[in-house]
């Protein structure tokens, strides 16, 4: 079960070149016409940085908030390092019951000049009977 | 049309449409790389209680920030987007997007965001900052 000690986690960083292919192939399976802009939730695909010890697979997950801040606009060619971080932890009950909530936090930098580019908060909810690390039904 | 710069508080957006189907679903887990099979195996969607498969917030909240990009053209862009998921998004169900202004500074626009259901249920929420050049 995942608990307040979660809290300060955080994964290698992974550089990534933002690849005018791959956000061409996200454009097209939103449904909108690709023009060589990166559509402002294409940072929600950046998944690979692993936090060590942490997973959610567990059903019953929710995707409860999503907030995504541009420090500057992100281009197709960019080279970006980022990790993502466990930056809250924390119980509520709703009317689902008791549920852990989790503020997952993905920065992104420029790889030359170090400077924050965008930074992505999403918040997991999961029920507290789940167990993190449950075999998937 | 009407000019991003002309817009002043309490403005309404224009408005987006948006059809989920199985097929965009299985489309954004390829390319996002979310295989959470509550996406893609109706069964599985329905032992964990969701009636079925359901679309990524992700993808709805791609549609939002379309609506966006697409009323901004070149005239700005966004940087910053924040929403709450309210209600999941099945394929079939009719969304629509809308916005309004809720604040302005000669540089950025603050827009109330959502978007609804065909039974008229909220299904996310939230704000965006756009940067005008």
């Amino acid at each position: 079960m995942i608990g307040k000690e979660f809290i300060g986690r955080e994964s290698e960083s992974v550089v990534l070149k933002i690849k005018f292919e791959e956000v061409r192939r996200f454009a097209e399976a939103i449904g909108i016409p690709f023009d060589g802009e990166v559509p402002a939730t294409y940072v929600g695909t950046l998944l690979q940085a692993n936090i060590p010890g942490f997973e959610l697979t567990n059903p019953g997950i929710i995707h409860g908030e999503q907030k995504i801040t541009y420090h500057r606009p992100l281009s197709v060619g960019d080279s970006i390092t980022y990790k993502r971080c466990i930056k809250d932890v924390y119980e509520r009950t709703s009317k689902l019951g008791k549920m852990i909530f989790v503020v997952l936090v993905t920065s992104g930098y420029d790889l030359a000049g170090g400077e924050l580019v965008f930074s992505s908060s999403s918040t997991i909810i999961t029920p507290v009977k789940g167990d993190v690390n449950e075999e998937r039904v | 049309m009407k000019s991003v710069c002309n817009y002043q508080v309490s403005d309404r957006l224009p408005i987006r449409e948006w059809v989920p189907s199985h097929v965009q679903i299985r489309q954004y887990a390829e390319v996002s790389g979310d295989f959470n099979p509550i996406h893609l195996n109706d069964n599985y969607a329905r032992q964990v209680g969701l009636g079925g498969v359901i679309a990524h917030g992700m993808l709805t909240m791609a549609q939002m920030a379309a609506l966006l990009t697409e009323w901004i053209g070149n005239e700005g862009r966004i940087s910053k987007l924040d929403v709450r998921f309210e209600q999941v998004v099945s394929p079939g169900d009719k969304i629509t997007f809308s916005g309004s202004i809720r604040a302005r500074s000669e540089k950025i626009i603050v827009c109330d965001i959502g978007a609804c259901n065909d039974k008229g249920d909220k299904v996310l929420v939230g704000l965006a900052h756009i940067i005008q050049k």
